[in-house]
Formats: C-alpha cells, sequence, structure tokens
C-alpha cells in the first residue's frame, strides 16, 4: 500500500455517522490520514447551525464549529431514518473498515442497524460508538450534553477559583477527550484486525474517558484526599501561578531547582526570600498566599513575552497566558508551519490549525469542511456505482 | 460476555524513556492493551520525578498510577556501555518513546539517526512540550504553562472577570497521552505496509490548540479572539453550575428547548414560569439569564445534587451531580463498567486505578500488573532479550552500568 510521507495512516475508509460528541473523532482519524466519509440527514448535521459563524455567513455553511468538526471529511447525505437509507448505508458498511457513531445507546437498534446487523454487511467491521455514559447501565440514558459529562467525569470539580463556581474548559472538551480516547479504539481495533481478521465493537464513554483526568479518583482511592479547585495554584508548589505582567499574565512553575535562580534573575528581591527555609517546595507552596504577591511586584514590570524569554534563557519554565491570536502570531508557532490555509466554498480563504505532530518532519496541509452533500456524487458514483439518474430518484424521494 | 483478556498489543515491545504525566501514561496505555513496555531509569541522576511523591521511590502512588503494567531497568546512559546496552535494546524494539527536551537523546549518542541505523522499522517518538523544532524548542515547560501559552487558560474562566483562572491541571499531558499512543498504534499499523519505521514528534502545546480549534477559527475568520464564557452555552439557556446542599456541592442543569423548559418548570413545581413572557421562549430566556439563574439556584441549594440530577434526568433533562473523588469511587456507572482496576494488598495499601474510556466486545482489560520495584527486571532483560551472559552483567553492574 502506498502511504504519502506527510499523513501517518492511509489506506482505511470511515464512515463517520456521529453527532457533535464524536464529530472530534472522525476529523482526528482523518488528521491520522483515514479516509473519512461523514454522513449527515438530507436537512444537515445540526452542528451546522451552532455557533459561532463566519461573520456575514450565518447559514448551514457558516458555523465554524461544523467546519473545524469536519475539515478533510467527505460529506455525503443520506437519511437513515427512510428503509431505502438504511439499505445504501449497508452497501456503504460492506465497503469501509469502521463505522463511527456517537447517537443516544438504543438509536442503531431502533433503526435495525446494530453491530450484528451491520457485521452481516461486513464480518471484520470495526464499529466505535461513543455515548455519555457508556452503551449500558444505570446512567446510559441519561441526557449528555458536554457540561453535564464534564461534571461527572470530575474535572469540573477541581476547575476554577475557590471564590466561584466550578468553571468549564473551553469548547466541548469532554467531547474532544473521548473521541480522541476513541481514535485509539478504532488503531487498536485495526490492529487486532490485521493479526486476527475479526471486528470488533467499541464502546466508548465520555465520561470513562475523562474520569482519568487529574489524579481526581486516584487521589482519593490512594490518599483519601480530595483534590478541590484552586485557580491555577498547583498542588505541591510555589511559585506555580499565573502572575500580572504589563500586558498580561505569566504562568510559572518554580520548583526548588529554580527557586536559587529565580531569586539570582529578580535581583532586588527582598531579603527575607533569601532565608534557607524557602527553598524547600513544601515550605514555600505552604506559604503560598504569602510568597504570589511578592513575585508579582517583580513580575509586573515586565511584559509577558519578554518575561518569558528572560526566565526561560535561565531554565526557569515560564510562559505568557496567550490569546489564540498571541499563540498564532508567537515567532514560534510561525517557523513551525502550524497554520496553514484552507479555501472553503462559502467562507473563503483563512487559517486553520493543522495536525498537532510531525511525522518524519512533515505535516499535511489542513483542508475544508464539505459543504451540505458535497461529495455524493463521488461516493454514490464511485462506491456503490449509482448512476446520475438513480442519485436523482433517490434525491426526489428525500433519501439523499 | 467480557470472557478473555484484552491484549491486542501483545508482541509488541516498547521502549519508553518516560517522565512524570504525558510520557509514562501513554507507555501504561500501551501496557495495559499488552504492549511489552521496558521503562528506562538511572539512578545517577535519570529517575522518574514522581518517584519522589511516596516514601520511597517504589512507593509513590502517583508513579505506580501513570506506570502501571511496566517493567522497569536502570541504565546508567553516561556511561559508554549504557549506551550500548540501549542500543542493544532497540535492535529489539518496536517502539522508542520519550518525553526528554529535545536533543537530550542526540547528546547521549542516541539520536534518531542511530536509533534508525540500528533498526530501521522502528518507531519513534518525541513528545516535546513546544515541539523539536522552532525558536523556543528549547525552552522549559511543564503542563501548567502550556495551557497558558496554548491560549486554553485565557478562555477558562468565567465571563467578565479581571484575572485569568485556568486550571491547576495539567490537561495537555492528559491530551498528550492519549494522542501519543493513537499515533505509535498507527505508525505500528503503517510499518505493517511499508516495512518501515517512522518519527513522530507531538509537540504538547500544538495538541492543546487543536483541542480548541474552534476558537481558533474564530480568531481567524473573524478577526477578533472569543471571550471566556464560563459555563454558558449559546444552544443552552439556562445552563450552569449550580449550589447544592452541603459544603462544595454543586450540580450541573442543561436546557435545551422550550419543551424541557417546561419540565424543568413543572419538576421545580414552578409551572407558571413555563409559560412567563420573560422565559417561554429561548430568546425571552436569553435575555433573562440571571434571573433564570436565580431561580434555579434557589431550587437547587436545598437539594442534594444526586436528587437535582436523578430528578431532572429522569424527566429527560440533562443535570449532572458536579463529582469529587469520592463521588467518582462511588459513582454507579462507572462501577457498572467495572471501571477501577482494583490492587486490594498493593505494597502501599489498598488502591484502585481508573481503567480508561474504552469497552472492546468480548474482551476485559487486565489484570494490569503492579510497576516492579525500581530496576527490578535489569537482569532478566538483559539476560533474555539480549543474551548477555552471567559475566557480561556482573561486569557491567561492577562498572556501575546498570544503576
Amino acid at each position: 500500500m502506498d502511504i504519502p510521507g506527510k499523513s501517518l495512516l492511509s489506506g482505511y475508509r470511515v464512515l463517520d455517522i456521529s453527532t457533535e460528541m464524536g464529530a472530534f473523532c472522525g476529523k482526528f482519524l482523518r488528521d491520522l490520514g483515514l479516509d473519512v466519509i461523514k454522513i449527515e440527514p438530507p436537512a444537515g448535521d445540526p452542528l451546522r447551525h451552532h455557533p459561532p459563524f463566519a461573520k456575514g455567513h450565518e447559514n448551514a455553511e457558516g458555523s465554524l464549529r461544523f467546519a473545524y468538526l469536519n475539515a478533510g471529511k467527505q460529506g455525503i447525505t443520506l437519511d437513515l431514518e427512510k428503509s431505502e437509507g438504511r439499505k445504501l448505508f449497508l452497501k456503504l458498511v460492506e465497503q469501509v473498515d469502521v463505522v463511527l457513531d456517537s447517537h443516544d445507546p438504543g438509536y442503531l437498534k431502533s433503526l435495525n442497524l446494530d453491530y450484528n446487523v451491520l457485521q452481516e454487511s461486513h464480518e471484520q467491521l470495526i464499529v466505535v460508538a461513543l455515548s455519555g455514559f457508556g452503551q449500558t447501565g444505570p446512567y446510559a440514558h441519561f441526557q449528555a450534553p458536554d457540561i453535564v459529562t464534564t461534571a461527572m467525569s470530575g474535572l469540573l470539580y477541581v476547575s476554577g477559583t475557590p471564590e466561584l463556581p466550578p468553571c468549564m474548559p473551553p469548547e466541548t472538551q469532554s467531547y474532544y477527550y473521548a473521541s480522541t480516547y476513541a481514535a485509539f479504539g478504532v488503531m487498536l481495533g485495526l490492529w487486532q484486525r490485521e493479526k486476527t481478521a475479526q471486528g470488533v465493537y467499541i464502546d466508548a464513554s465520555v465520561q470513562a474517558s475523562l474520569a482519568i483526568h487529574e489524579h481526581v479518583a486516584f487521589t482519593y482511592s490512594a490518599e483519601g484526599r480530595l483534590v478541590k479547585r484552586a485557580g491555577s495554584q498547583h498542588q505541591h508548589v510555589a511559585p506555580a501561578n499565573l502572575f500580572r505582567c504589563k500586558d498580561g499574565y505569566i504562568a510559572i512553575f518554580a520548583t526548588h531547582r529554580h527557586w536559587p535562580i529565580l531569586l539570582e534573575v529578580w535581583e532586588d528581591h527582598p531579603e527575607e526570600l533569601d532565608d534557607p527555609r524557602w527553598k524547600t517546595d513544601m515550605e514555600r507552596r505552604k506559604h503560598a498566599d504569602w510568597l504570589n504577591p511578592m513575585i508579582e511586584s517583580f513580575t509586573s514590570r515586565y511584559e509577558k513575552e519578554a518575561l518569558s524569554d528572560l526566565l526561560q534563557k535561565r531554565g526557569i519554565p515560564g510562559l505568557p497566558v496567550n490569546t489564540p491570536s498571541d499563540f498564532q502570531r508567537d515567532p514560534h508557532i510561525q517557523e513551525r508551519n502550524f497554520f496553514g490555509q484552507v479555501d472553503h466554498p462559502e467562507i473563503g480563504c483563512f487559517q486553520q490549525l493543522r495536525v498537532p505532530f510531525t511525522v518524519d518532519g512533515e505535516r499535511d496541509a489542513p483542508s475544508p469542511a464539505p459543504t451540505l452533500g458535497q461529495h455524493n456524487q463521488e461516493v454514490f458514483h464511485q462506491m456503490l456505482g449509482l448512476s446520475n439518474q438513480e442519485l436523482e430518484a433517490l434525491a426526489s424521494e428525500g433519501v439523499v | 460476555m467480557n470472557t478473555r483478556t484484552n491484549d491486542i498489543l501483545k508482541g509488541i515491545r516498547v521502549l519508553a524513556f518516560t517522565n512524570a504525566y504525558a510520557g509514562p501514561y501513554a507507555g501504561r496505555l500501551m501496557a495495559q492493551y499488552g504492549a511489552n513496555v521496558i521503562k528506562v531509569e538511572s539512578k545517577t541522576g535519570g529517575l522518574d520525578t514522581f518517584r519522589h511523591f511516596g516514601k520511597d521511590v517504589d512507593s509513590s502512588p502517583r508513579f505506580i498510577e501513570c506506570n502501571l503494567g511496566t517493567r522497569s531497568i536502570t541504565v546508567n546512559l553516561k556511561h559508554p556501555s549504557g549506551v550500548q546496552v540501549i542500543k542493544d535494546l532497540t535492535a529489539h524494539s518496536d517502539v522508542v518513546m520519550e518525553n526528554f527536551r529535545p536533543g537530550v537523546l542526540n547528546r547521549l549518542g542516541l539520536g534518531e539517526e542511530i536509533l534508525r541505523e540500528i533498526n530501521p522499522g522502528v518507531i519513534i517518538l518525541r513528545m516535546p512540550g513546544l515541539g523539536g523544532k522552532g525558536p523556543k524548542s528549547s525552552y522549559g515547560t511543564w503542563g501548567f504553562n502550556l495551557t497558558a501559552y496554548s491560549g486554553m487558560t485565557h478562555l477558562w474562566n468565567h465571563a467578565g472577570q479581571e484575572r485569568p483562572v485556568g486550571s491547576q491541571g495539567v490537561y495537555p499531558d492528559h491530551l498528550s497521552f492519549i494522542v501519543a499512543p493513537t499515533l505509535l498504534v498507527g505508525a505500528l499499523l503503517r510499518r505493517r505496509f511499508t516495512g518501515a519505521g517512522v518519527t513522530i514528534d507531538l509537540a504538547q502545546a500544538e495538541a492543546t490548540a487543536y483541542s480548541m480549534g474552534v476558537s481558533y477559527l474564530e480568531t481567524a475568520v473573524n478577526g477578533r479572539d472569543p471571550e471566556p464564557r464560563g459555563n454558558s452555552d449559546p444552544m443552552a439557556v439556562p445552563q450552569g453550575c449550580y449550589p447544592c446542599q452541603g459544603e462544595d456541592r454543586w450540580c450541573v442543569i442543561s436546557v435545551r428547548d422550550d419543551k424541557e423548559w417546561s419540565k424543568l418548570c413543572a419538576v421545580m413545581g414552578k409551572g407558571e414560569l413555563a409559560t412567563h413572557p420573560k422565559f417561554a421562549n429561548f430568546e425571552a430566556r436569553s435575555c433573562n439569564v440571571s434571573e433564570l439563574d436565580d431561580i434555579l439556584r434557589e431550587w437547587t441549594q436545598s437539594r442534594s445534587p444526586e436528587e437535582v440530577m436523578n430528578s431532572l434526568q429522569s424527566e429527560g433533562i440533562a443535570a449532572g451531580v458536579v463529582e469529587n473523588g469520592a463521588d467518582l469511587m462511588d459513582d454507579l456507572q462507572l462501577r457498572h463498567r467495572e471501571y477501577y482496576l482494583d490492587y486490594p494488598t498493593s505494597t502501599v495499601g489498598a488502591m484502585e486505578v481508573p481503567r480508561g474510556g474504552l469497552q472492546f466486545s468480548d474482551m476485559t482489560d487486565g489484570p494490569v500488573s503492579f510497576p516492579p520495584p525500581l530496576g527490578h527486571d535489569t537482569e532478566d532483560i538483559l539476560r533474555d532479550l539480549l543474551g548477555y551472559d552471567d559475566e557480561a552483567i556482573s561486569q557491567l553492574k561492577n562498572e556501575g552500568v546498570l544503576s
């Protein structure tokens, strides 16, 4: 099989019938190099109506959420709730390696498309089914928007500052995280299939994926201690927090190794900090509330980028609190070519993230999300051999 | 019916130079699915920093959590014979993974070209914080400051706050330790077709930005950075995190449409609010968010989070307990999934370790072995895998190579 140098793995095909929850999994698989065919209902994926929108394009092709989470996929429309649609779906299943689903548990079964049925079309099929809590169990049918799965995985409890309610991370992190986990499952499934010629059904849970996070459960199990939210204050180290600068904030992480160097860089530091008692992480952490404002009197003399460079030159891990545009403009990121231009038929040209890894030093250019039904002709014609006439008939029946 | 052990990666050997969280956990996930992961450390200045969170180097719970299933050898990489041991191990490995700073293995004489010459099929995975190349690649990074650098800290906040808040945690580590084994198995699959190894650099800062790509698109397309929005969601009103009865107890509630709103009103015993002009439809509710939040708060604060969750979910309304560590250990759903790997008689006391997000049909994960004492497998691996004889091994020991 011919694999171009830039993508990690090509030669596998994924049928992506995922909802909002699993869209990132399809995207990640695409970015690994697999061919991903996204199936939308004829009316379009509801995600097409989710903000944010490109300014002036508040329509089904202008959702930036849809654009990111489906970048690079091929897009076809097919109504799985119609029997003709299901027939075509099963024919497509014969020709793919993986089906990615994230509907509520039981939905595919209600359409008579559960794993056993799909396996009749394709014995070695890998199905990965992502759901909020898993396919079975007491919470299997719970409503599972991102805020609920984030809460019930322990991440929300430890996020934010003690003075305010727990605070969600940006975007739908629990979905993204579990989607990444599900992609790991797909790789494992493919590996097994290559060895044994067997398919597999993978039940991936958002809650169970994210609940490995931050030692939250484990710390309670092993030490009987509850990890609590503490802003950005590190549990064991100080100064390890966010500190004000002239033009924003910097994140500094200084252990016992960095502390003496920090005092050198901070030439006019208060004399009392020279006391040997402050050499241990534990002692500084215990008095972080006293220490942090002093550190800030030092950091606030600098601009965040300049201070970061100054500290890093001496080996102290300090990095600025960037906005997305700070990050994008950073000369380091620019030189790494992390952003690439895509040309979207509706939105136009813009900069989009590439994959976060290089393969033998290279990475693929990013590509845009499909417009609604953009690849119908290609896929139905090439994969299923349907004629234009047949396609038109299906369209008039509302199947595609 | 989970009948057989999930050891899909059986037969794969991984040589792991991993430290702290992201690298070791990535190795653990490979081991959990059957790979033979050999973790290399050195008592002469090359111990995993997580070993220092316990009463001795073998008793750190955090180290144990992140290194389950792995084997342990100690090799002094600053000794030429130690470098030779690593070269011999590389010849017998499918994967070499490391999360040193860029260039460390190079300086030890174990750079990419050398490893590849020894074993053309080896897959090399490096996980530098800011990537292997670029003007800041040598910068010191930590999950926490990578969160800041990637833009995530800025957006991880309630709306309108003066200071950024972010997280004490190390989210970039979590992302990377699940992306990394995905890339590794992908590379193993690739090798089946090409016969050749490959070198992968995973930049943890970029993996974090990749996980907030919608915000990046918004910046790029609309020319302005998005603002923090805390627990709100443009597609659901009301939505938020509300206080419950008890100390630091919280629940979340999310209402997507009028039907759910009307059901929520009924559960709260405030049916009249369903059709109140201020709240009757999505637009109206969006204009009266803080009033809505007050109404919900008043209802939740005299109830337990479990009561809120169960009474709303049974009506099809999204709600959940903001679970803490103790809640997670008792979570009925996680228990249903047999979520915890159980070590009732471990050397550091009973502990249960979260297993992960996946359940494969007809297979069960684990058991996953407890990490052995530091260096426990050194001699066995040199003898059984590399074919060193007793004499060679004792000479290496005497020269301090295996410490």
